[in-house]
């Protein structure tokens, strides 16, 4: 948790203008989750997509292996 | 709006450089300043602002001739559509308040679509419009920088999370903070409040505990010339992690004074037609275009003015009640009713900047026409609150009074006294009669009849 914390305040991105402080420690739990999370929000969003491609290769891969039966 | 020739400014629009709100002859504009209005026109070209208005996400506008404009920093003045009644979210109800912040959510995650993003995440730029939230800032957006983490994520945190856990996890009248705190409620509070167990929960594990520790760790520490970066995969990921916890948050289900008023009360069916058919007769003769129901508890007889098409707010005291009334809004899909939390004994005051940024009741009104319907024995046995009094805060308050006088004989009344000594000599109907004639003109007098000794009365102020 350390590390990853490490690693992600040494990160350079754009600079940020804003009326409102976001505040250092806010910025960084953001990261530290949005880090966290991303990976599963890709699983989520492009699940149905994910489900839709294997069904379509497990039939695939069942019409072949009918001619051979 | 009180001189309404003069142009005067909205007292909470002051914070975003970018412009602010002011009254016009009864109109509500908004000037745009130069460093916004660049911004402005171009989220306005991609449609997104057109699209937001066609949804009633965002609050309508019109531009206008600069010569509307407030001072000569305008660069861009719009005419908005005023809103009939400005809550703050410390008269919310928990679903009033889960509903704006889903609704914020929604307007991000939308934005990030349209590469636009929210700069500002304050639940005072949401106001309830026609029974649903609507976004009434029109510079709350910027475009959005590739990587850049979101500016608003604390304020939403601070304005939305940690009170609908609070009140979720731990006491539904912790709400009562965020009046104390206009600024959203401080996480490290949050997460001393609630209970240890919300550590085994990932979502508020990270958003709250972890995100309060982070700030009392770097809090003190310049950040001006450190940048962060966030994806936009994980700046959505992140919006979905705040969306999930809070869709699932329920307001707790403890028990409150009036929740269940209706189910205990004393009236007989014939008396309780009978009432709201006297309410009736005298919003027709009064012809009222606002109604304040104070005390209106889940809204029974709020409903008598709303579904005339009269813009009617619903206040009550008690937390549950006003949840009931809210998600019957919702489930009927009212437009004209507004349930709003309210102690009458110690109603919203003037709060913030110069004691001038959240209005107090009195400053938001006149209603054209208040209820106080079987409340009068609350506010004078209950409270201790001698009639003179009653009767002058409710001609601050509007011209016309719908009013139920409950008398000593009254079963409710008799439960009131049942435990302390009766010391209310002067509770009774000619007395109550004189106090209010000191500041209203009595139109009508009805007993209830049918086994009630209640009299409902309309009054006129002088």
């Amino acid at each position: 948790m350390v590390l990853l914390l490490l690693f992600i305040t040494l990160i350079f991105p754009p600079r940020v203008q804003a009326y409102l402080d976001p505040g250092t420690g806010s910025y960084i739990t953001q990261l530290l989750i949005g880090s966290l999370v991303g990976g599963l929000y890709l699983i989520k969003v492009y699940f149905s997509k994910i489900v839709a491609f294997i069904k379509s290769l497990l039939q695939k891969l069942s019409r072949r292996e009918k001619p051979s039966s | 709006m009180k001189n309404r020739l003069r142009k005067t400014a909205e007292p909470g629009s002051f914070r975003d450089p970018h412009g602010f709100v002011y009254y016009h002859k009864g109109s509500v504009y908004r000037q745009v300043h130069p460093e916004y209005a660049t911004v402005f026109s171009r989220i306005e070209k991609a449609g997104f602002y057109q699209h937001l208005i066609d949804e009633g996400w965002l609050i309508s506008y019109q531009k206008v001739s600069k010569k509307s404009a407030f001072d000569h920093r305008a660069t861009l003045v719009l005419k908005v559509k005023p809103i009939p009644f400005l809550s703050y979210p410390y008269e919310w109800s928990f679903s009033q308040l889960k509903d704006a912040a889903l609704f914020t959510l929604k307007l991000q995650k939308l934005a990030l679509t349209h590469d636009f993003s929210l700069k500002d995440a304050s639940a005072y730029n949401i106001q309830f419009l026609e029974g649903k939230p609507i976004l009434i800032d029109l510079l709350s957006f910027e475009e959005y920088r590739v990587d850049a983490p979101w500016v608003a994520y604390r304020q939403f945190c601070e304005h939305f999370l940690g009170p609908l856990l609070l009140t979720s996890y731990t006491d539904l009248r912790l709400h009562k903070l965020l009046r104390t705190h206009l600024d959203g409620l401080p996480l490290d509070l949050v997460s001393h409040l609630l209970p240890k167990k919300t550590y085994l929960n990932f979502a508020i594990a990270m958003h709250v505990h972890f995100h309060a520790r982070q700030q009392q760790q770097f809090g003190a520490r310049h950040h001006a010339d450190r940048h962060y970066r966030l994806s936009k995969l994980s700046f959505m990921a992140l919006l979905d992690s705040l969306e999930s916890p809070i869709t699932k948050l329920t307001a707790p289900k403890q028990p409150t004074e009036w929740g269940e008023y209706y189910t205990f009360t004393n009236y007989s069916p014939k008396a309780f037609a009978a009432k709201k058919k006297i309410i009736t007769q005298y919003l027709r003769q009064s012809k009222p275009r606002t109604v304040w129901d104070l005390g209106g508890n889940t809204g029974e007889f709020s409903h008598l003015a709303s579904n005339q098409g009269i813009f009617t707010v619903s206040f009550d005291t008690d937390p549950r009640a006003v949840e009931i009334n809210y998600l019957m809004v919702k489930e009927k899909n009212e437009k004209h009713l507004l349930p709003l939390l309210m102690d009458l004994t110690n109603p919203s005051p003037d709060l913030g900047w110069a004691l001038t940024e959240r209005q107090s009741l009195i400053q938001r009104g006149p209603a054209e026409l208040t209820m106080v319907l079987a409340l009068i024995h609350h506010l004078a046995i209950s409270q201790n609150v001698p009639f003179e009094k009653i009767a002058n805060f409710l001609a601050r308050l509007s011209r016309h009074l719908i009013i139920e006088f409950v008398p000593k004989a009254d079963s409710q009344v008799q439960k009131l006294l049942a435990t302390r000594e009766d010391i209310f000599t002067d509770y009774h109907q000619d007395h109550f009669e004189k106090a209010f004639h000191h500041y209203f003109r009595i139109l009508e007098k009805d007993r209830l009849g049918f086994g009630s000794q209640r009299s409902l009365y309309l009054m006129k102020r002088k």
